[in-house]
């Protein structure tokens, strides 16, 4: 299907009708709101079990209960949902209107005019200014820029914060701003359907009698940003919801949390026996109707014929299923949506997960997953922006032997300082020292001002040899554009002690030492690539010398050092093993003086080997090799790669709580374990870290075999084993203190290309055998999908409940598939945070989140699904007891306005107070013992078995609630003669008995009594008397004299000592073996929690014993910490010129030139930028 | 620089109590101490109440006398048909040792007689009752109406199954006097049940308040008529009426039937010696394997519910106390054991520790 799309001609394109501007995201407007809710809300089981039964219940024949015992549950939950449903959906209307309603100015009738986003229509021209947001899909026609060139800023789609090029067609461009050319503009373009690919297009504008093919380059996306341009005009090919951004933004995934599903089997168990219960109830019918019934029904009601005993068995089966459909209550849904709420409340207000630095609190974006944060078992963890700040510090270096270490001054001045890179150009040395204290060594500053040779050359290494660009803004600021933050880090370092790199043209590099002006001739430049893991530049100074500088890994530059720097070399390896030690990341630098004939001959080399047709790559890089040879030690770059806040030590509590925590990065190996080794995820005293770096499924497979063959004593059917029982061994060790479990430490890493082989059926199961017996696994190297499939992996096939958490666009995937997708907030891009469940500033904050939110949401949730079900055992099964006293014949036991308001009156607050407010250790504790976090991994407490207990519970309340005021009113009479054993007064000190023995129950269970839980306890059961007396009174009866049938009854029963004594008694036989119980578990077998509340309640002000963490061991076994984030291709776009912004056009080239062949160059660039940039999307080494 | 809206300087969550979770709470914690003595107490208040509700069980007296088969003439006499207008007369003598002292009353009693029946407890008109409107028969299936269409009054099944035994006691004072033991017929119901829920319509003549309504089919006389001695007692408001509506929770029941008149030989209560009741037998409980007796008895300060809550008191007395003395027994044992384990495992683990801290 293709779409055509005239400019200019509204009338034209209406005949296709396509999709105008406006944006629904909204599911209702006010006439269709009440039908479509409705009809999603009966599709819920739940709900439509309760029609169902509403309509049993309108049938005489069966109804045993009146219609409203279900009905007004039934529209209470209903009302309070579509509440809930219509505020999510007016704030999505609002949000709606607001997009629908910003302005844009359209080219309309030959008139620019101002015209709000909702009217823009495909084939309008719309004008759009710097900095604001793109309204449709537009096919750019012309910019202020230059050939119609214009950036963008595409956050929002991709998470991308760095500027791309798009450009005009060199025949649209011309158009320019010329208003009446631009209305009679009437191409047309022809192109494929709407579709959600953000970096593909394809079509063809024709006009004025030839055809123009246009792709990607063309197109400005809705939702990017225009940046850098002062203006550009553009046509709508695709508006509204045919646009990328809406096409991309997809369905999310609906979410459910283990405990939903295992409710959902609760519920079909507790259905099935809700059935057997029915079915036994009916045959007791049959046979009593058989027996006693037909000569008894007979003479009740003469004029009635002998019923088929079988037919009113079947009767009376639908009549116990509406008498005992309380089971399953209405209710527990809803609550179960309450409490979630609440919990996600507290989340949005802890000011513990606040990040004041961005302003920005913890958000719980969905509400209806909290408990599952409780119960977390893996964390999928992106690197950069997620774990690290991705900022680069230049933190230590080694000059000639010399170690010169700057002190960290943890001011966020300082941080916005670097992260914007920007100080004044014309500053004097002095000025610039005192800028510099991010990294500020006096006897460095003393060495570089005393004029030591090396020192300056190391420094002029960092000036020279990279791949920056400089710019000046309109304040005559120096801003460096780098292309890989370590080198940005370098550059800074150098320009802070002296050496200012200030511009550079194709072939020169001008920088400012110590004050003077200094411009170097490049001769070469030795590009950057993953083999040769170095990069030079051999530049010609002032004095005519030429000179090669080099930086590097330590490891290959290391081999290519002249013999003379051997001494130097072993000291510089300590330190750089030190370096390593510490998590930095390294870098090698040094130099060489070169001859200068030697050089011609090399250069001429070069040239033939660049214009050689075969093997040129070869040839190069082997002309390289040559010319790097003999070099100079000048010593050694350590830059860190600057972690989070409290990355290492919510890592450490989070594995201490049997978190698994996988890293997963578009990073580089190199990087990737060096982060490991920062934030302590991998350590130097691990037993072995195995590498699967495998380029066919055969090597992958063969590299997972040796390793899980390295492992002592593993074999396959260990994994169950360890999975299941190791845990609830290591939760009662746990208990004791800390001891080693595992029988060594290992790590795996392993990159995205053997990942790719790995994820194949087969090996599969390798991998994840593997991995799941390392302590730590890093996948580097990793694609948006591929980090899916690993969480897809585990998810899948350990049964584990997954976290992902990551930052830019490239997270969405995994956060999507993941149980819980957790989002970075407070970065530019907002795709993460979007596609998440939940979000924060900062990684650390997932320690609070999953240890005291996850962990009482869990417990919470636990304790009131126990309760809840408990209760409903307790509340329906005196039913079933009655039904053998009352011939089967389905009569309740209670007043049926009981029945009404029990589950969504007298009970329902306490519990859900319970469920909302309920603390069994402070969070202070639980963040302190991490351990406490293991019961939720295991599902220890609401599981099936749980179940069980509670169902037996309840039977057994249910038996004393029926049993003990059975026994007593048998044939009984009260103090004054007359009745107590009446129908009405058994119901009522029966229901007063329940509502008593549930309190008891839920008071029990509550262990933090707040002020709400004492007003909601107490509260209910007054509200109890008050309803109980209201419904007994005469005035009520005096109105309505068939609904209120207990006229008095109240005043009679509750006046007689015996009633109370039953009440007294049930009340006592049902909640004192629970207490027992509590007390010999809580006793006996005490569990970690059990223990800390203990010790929380014995030691309340003395300050509770931190943790101690296991202390990073540096051994001083050697180790590079080589890591570069830097990208191949930089090199060639430089000696080219052709990155150079075309506003300000390299000083040497002459003004006629460019004219010519600027179509060239430009595509060129874009060609680069776009592969660039789409590589960059894919590796996110690179964040400018 | 950007379109995008400036974040609120603040949105630092408020730092209340309640969103912090902070809220001041107690700790609801077992101590052993705590549970031990909630146990203990509440088994000696069981016991005792137990013993206490046993003791006055006993004392109550209680004379019951099923006369389904003593009367089991009367029974065939009345399952045909043709005889419903012929009254059949029972009498049952028996001896009281001892006097009963009090107020004595005298119940019904019926035995797998379901007033329970669902369908049964719902077949009444209490709009028609409250006097509102005797043509309400809404409920009443399946006596709503009469053959000829008029509305019953009272009407459903629960009306229409009334115990309508005359039970008569007679007491003999020597070989040849006989006196009728007086019995009083009112102060049978709750007050709410006579002054709130039954209500005769508003007419003078009571007759003329049933006019266009009929009675119940097993009825031998309409509702004015109940009880002819008494005319206030007559209609809903009769006595008896109101204690048959009132259905019982379970199959065997008894109902109050009459309450002793103290005065002349029976001011002190019942005095030993030969008694009889007389019973004339309509009610029919042989079609379905029913049985009717007579009780007299007197409650004591909790009811006359017999020997079950005493007994269930004492026995759960008895077990609570039973559970702590367990409970304490598995407390210290395990206390001591626990602190053993304890000890040897802080002794290992700091031995272990000096050992990593020697490395």
């Amino acid at each position: 299907v293709e779409r055509i799309v005239k400019a200019n001609d509204r009338e034209y394109n209406e005949k296709f009708q396509y999709a105008d501007n406006r944006i629904h995201t909204s599911k209702y407007n006010i006439i269709t709101f009440l039908p479509i809710n409705l009809f999603e809300q009966f599709q819920r089981v739940a709900n439509a079990y309760f029609l169902f039964l509403l309509i049993l219940q309108l049938i005489p024949e069966i109804s045993s209960l009146t219609w409203f015992t279900t009905i007004v549950p039934l529209v209470l939950v209903i009302t309070m949902t579509a509440g809930k449903d219509a505020t999510d959906d007016y704030f999505r209307h609002k949000s709606d209107n607001q997009v629908n309603n910003r302005q844009s100015e359209v080219l309309i009738d030959g008139k620019l005019q101002n015209e709000k986003w909702m009217n823009v229509k495909v084939g309008d021209i719309i004008k759009l200014e710097n900095n604001q947001f793109v309204a449709a899909d537009l096919l750019l026609l012309s910019s202020s820029e230059p050939h119609g060139l214009c950036y963008i800023e595409t956050a929002e789609l991709d998470g991308e914060t760095n500027l791309k090029v798009r450009h005009a067609l060199s025949v649209t461009s011309e158009l320019g701003a010329d208003i009446s050319r631009l209305a009679k503009f009437d191409g047309t373009v022809v192109c494929e359907a709407p579709n959600n690919k953000l970096d593909k297009f394809t079509g063809v504008l024709s006009w004025k009698d030839s055809k123009h093919s246009l792709n990607n380059q063309k197109i400005i996306l809705r939702g990017c940003v225009l940046r850098n341009t002062g203006w550009c005009f553009g046509m709508v090919i695709f508006a509204g919801p045919d646009t990328k951004l809406m096409q991309n933004s997809g369905k999310t995934k609906f979410k459910r949390t283990s405990i939903d599903r295992l409710m959902n089997t609760l519920v079909l168990w507790i259905f099935g026996f809700l059935v057997c219960l029915g079915i036994i109830l009916a045959i007791g019918n049959s046979i009593w109707e058989n027996q006693v019934g037909g000569q008894f029904r007979t003479s009740l009601f003469r004029n009635e014929e002998k019923k088929n005993f079988v037919f009113s068995g079947f009767l009376t089966f639908w009549s116990y299923i509406i008498v005992l459909n309380t089971v399953v209550p209405i209710s527990l849904y809803v609550s179960m949506e309450v409490i979630r709420l609440g919990h996600s409340y507290f989340i949005n207000w802890d000011r513990k997960m606040y990040y004041s630095g961005k302003a920005a609190p913890a958000e719980a974006r969905t509400t209806t997953l909290n408990e599952e944060l409780g119960q977390i078992e893996y964390v999928f963890s992106d690197k950069t922006g997620t774990l690290t700040q991705n900022i680069m510090t230049f933190k230590k270096c080694s000059i000639n032997g010399r170690i010169y270490a700057g002190e960290e001054y943890g001011d966020p001045v300082q941080k916005k300082e670097i992260t914007k890179k920007k100080e004044p150009v014309d500053f004097s040395e002095k000025s610039q020292a005192e800028r510099s204290l991010q990294f500020f060594d006096h006897s460095l500053m003393e060495s570089i001002k005393s004029g030591d040779p090396k020192v300056h050359e190391f420094f002029r290494v960092l000036a020279l040899c990279h791949t920056v660009m400089s710019e000046e803004d309109s304040s005559g600021k120096l801003i460096y554009q780098v292309q890989s933050p370590d080198e940005g880090a370098l550059v800074t370092a150098a320009r802070n002690c002296g050496f200012i790199f200030k511009s550079r043209t194709p072939d020169s590099i001008t920088i400012e030492e110590l004050g003077t002006l200094v411009t170097y001739q490049l001769l070469a430049f030795l590009d950057f690539n993953n083999i040769r893991k170095r990069m030079s530049v051999i530049v010609r100074n002032p004095e005519g010398q030429i000179k090669l500088y080099s930086k590097g890994a330590d490891t290959i530059l290391f081999e290519r050092l002249h013999p003379s720097s051997k001494d130097l070399l072993s000291l510089t390896s300590d330190h750089l093993s030190d370096f390593a030690g510490e998590g930095l990341r390294t870098l090698a630098i040094a130099y060489k003086d070169l001859d200068d004939k030697y050089f011609k001959e090399w250069h001429k080399m070069l040239e033939v080997a660049s214009a050689a047709a075969h093997e040129r790559d070869d040839q190069i890089s082997q002309l390289y090799e040559e010319i790097e040879r003999d070099l100079m030690l000048l010593g050694a770059t350590a830059v860190e790669d600057k972690l989070q806040e409290g990355v290492i030590d919510t890592i450490a509590s989070l594995s201490l709580a049997n978190i698994k925590i996988w890293v997963l990065t578009g990073d580089k190996q190199e990087t990737a374990i060096n982060i490991g080794y920062a934030c302590n995820m991998l350590t130097e005293d691990m037993n072995d870290v195995f590498v699967v770096a495998g380029n066919t499924v055969g090597e992958v497979r063969e590299e997972l075999r040796k390793a899980k063959e390295s492992l002592p004593g593993q074999n396959h059917s260990i994994l169950n084993a360890h999975a299941a029982c190791g845990k609830e061994q290591q939760l009662e060790m746990a208990s004791v203190g800390e001891e080693d479990t595992a029988p060594g430490d290992y790590a795996l890493v392993i990159n995205g290309h053997s990942l790719a082989h790995a994820l194949e059926s087969d090996v599969k199961s390798d991998l994840l055998e593997l991995a799941c017996l390392c302590k730590t696994v890093i996948c580097c190297r990793v694609t948006p999908l591929q980090k899916a499939q690993v969480v897809e992996l585990v998810k899948k096939h350990r049964n584990a409940v997954t976290l992902a958490i990551g930052d830019g666009a490239n997270d969405v995937s995994m956060i999507k598939s993941a149980h819980i997708g957790v989002g970075i907030s407070g970065q530019e891009g907002l795709q993460a945070v979007l596609a998440s469940d939940y979000s924060f500033a900062q990684f650390r904050y997932l320690q609070r989140l999953l240890l005291v939110h996850g962990r009482w949401s869990y417990f919470r949730m636990c304790k009131f699904l126990r309760y809840f079900l408990y209760k409903n055992f307790a509340f329906t099964l005196v039913h079933f007891w009655y039904g053998f006293f009352c011939g089967f014949s389905a009569q309740t036991v209670y007043d049926q306005w009981f029945i009404t308001l029990f589950n969504i009156v007298y009970t329902s607050l306490p519990v859900l107070a319970m469920g909302i407010f309920d603390q069994d250790v402070s969070d202070q504790n639980s963040m302190d013992c991490p351990q406490l976090y293991e019961p939720g991994q295991l599902n220890l407490l609401f599981n099936k078995h749980k179940f069980f207990i509670c169902m037996a519970h309840g039977i057994y309340t249910s038996l004393a609630l029926f049993f003990i005021p059975y026994g007593a009113f048998y044939s009984a009479a009260g103090e004054d003669g007359q009745h107590v054993a009446d129908y009405q007064s058994f119901a009522v000190t029966m229901a007063t008995s329940l509502v008593f023995v549930v309190s008891a129950q839920i008071a029990l269970d509550t262990s933090y009594w707040t002020v709400i839980n004492h007003v909601f306890i107490w509260g209910s059961i007054a509200t109890y008397f008050c309803i109980l007396f209201t419904t007994h009174s005469s005035d009520i009866f005096g109105m309505f004299p068939n609904q209120f049938p207990f006229v008095g009854n109240v005043w009679h029963s509750l006046t007689q000592k015996c009633v109370w004594l039953v009440i007294l008694l049930t009340t006592v036989a049902s909640v004192m073996p629970v207490v027992a119980f509590r007390f010999l578990k809580v006793d006996l077998y005490p569990t970690l929690t059990d223990q800390i509340r203990q010790r929380q309640k014995a030691q309340k002000k003395a300050k509770p014993v931190r943790r101690q963490r296991p202390q990073t061991r540096r051994s001083s076994s050697r180790r590079s910490g080589y890591a570069f984030a830097h990208q191949e291709g930089y090199g060639e776009l430089i000696t080219s010129g052709k990155n150079m912004r075309a506003k300000t056009p390299p000083p040497t080239s002459g003004l006629e030139k460019p004219l010519y062949n600027s179509t060239s160059w430009l595509e060129n660039l874009c060609k680069k930028t776009t592969d660039t940039l789409s590589s960059f999307s894919q590796e996110k080494t690179v964040k400018l | 620089m950007k379109e995008i809206p400036e974040q609120p300087l603040s949105r630092m969550p408020d730092n209340t109590a309640m969103k912090q979770q902070k809220l001041p709470a107690h700790h609801l914690r077992f101590s052993a101490k705590l549970v031990l003595s909630i146990f203990f107490g509440t088994g000696a208040f069981c016991l005792c109440m137990g013993v206490i509700l046993i003791l006055s069980a006993k004392k109550t007296k209680k004379v019951e006398i099923n006369y389904t088969k003593i009367c089991a003439n009367c029974a065939e006499f009345r399952e045909n048909a043709y005889n419903f207008d012929k009254e059949c007369t029972c009498s049952i003598p028996f001896y009281l040792p001892q006097k009963m002292e009090g107020n004595v009353y005298m119940y019904y009693k019926l035995y797998g007689f379901y007033q329970n029946l669902y369908r049964y407890i719902q077949s009444r008109s209490n709009n028609q009752l409250t006097g509102e409107d005797v043509r309400d028969v809404e409920n009443c299936a399946p006596f709503k109406v009469s053959r000829d269409g008029t509305p019953i009054a009272p009407c459903g099944a629960i009306a229409n199954s009334m115990f309508n035994d005359t039970i008569i006691l007679s007491y003999k004072l020597n070989s040849s006097v006989h006196i009728r033991v007086p019995m009083l017929k009112n102060g049978l119901t709750w007050w709410t049940d006579k002054y709130v829920k039954f209500q005769n319509p508003s007419f003078n003549d009571l007759p003329s308040k049933f006019a266009g309504s009929t009675k119940p089919p097993n009825w031998p006389k309409p509702v004015y008529e109940l009880d002819k001695s008494n005319p206030d007692n007559n209609g809903f408001l009769n006595d008896d009426f109101i204690v048959w509506m009132r259905t019982a929770a379970f199959p065997t029941f008894k109902k109050l039937y009459r309450r002793l008149y103290r005065i002349h030989h029976f001011i002190q209560g019942l005095p030993a010696g030969n008694y009889s009741f007389n019973i004339s037998y309509n009610f029919p409980v042989t079609r379905f394997q029913g049985e009717k007796a007579v009780v007299l008895s007197i409650p004591t300060w909790c009811g006359s519910g017999g020997f079950f809550l005493g007994i269930a008191y004492t026995v759960t007395g008895a077990l609570t106390w039973l559970a702590s003395f367990v409970l304490m027994a598995f407390h210290l044992t395990w206390k001591r054991k626990k602190k053993e384990v304890l000890q040897e495992r802080s002794q290992a683990s700091s031995r272990k520790a000096e050992n990593t801290s020697g490395q």
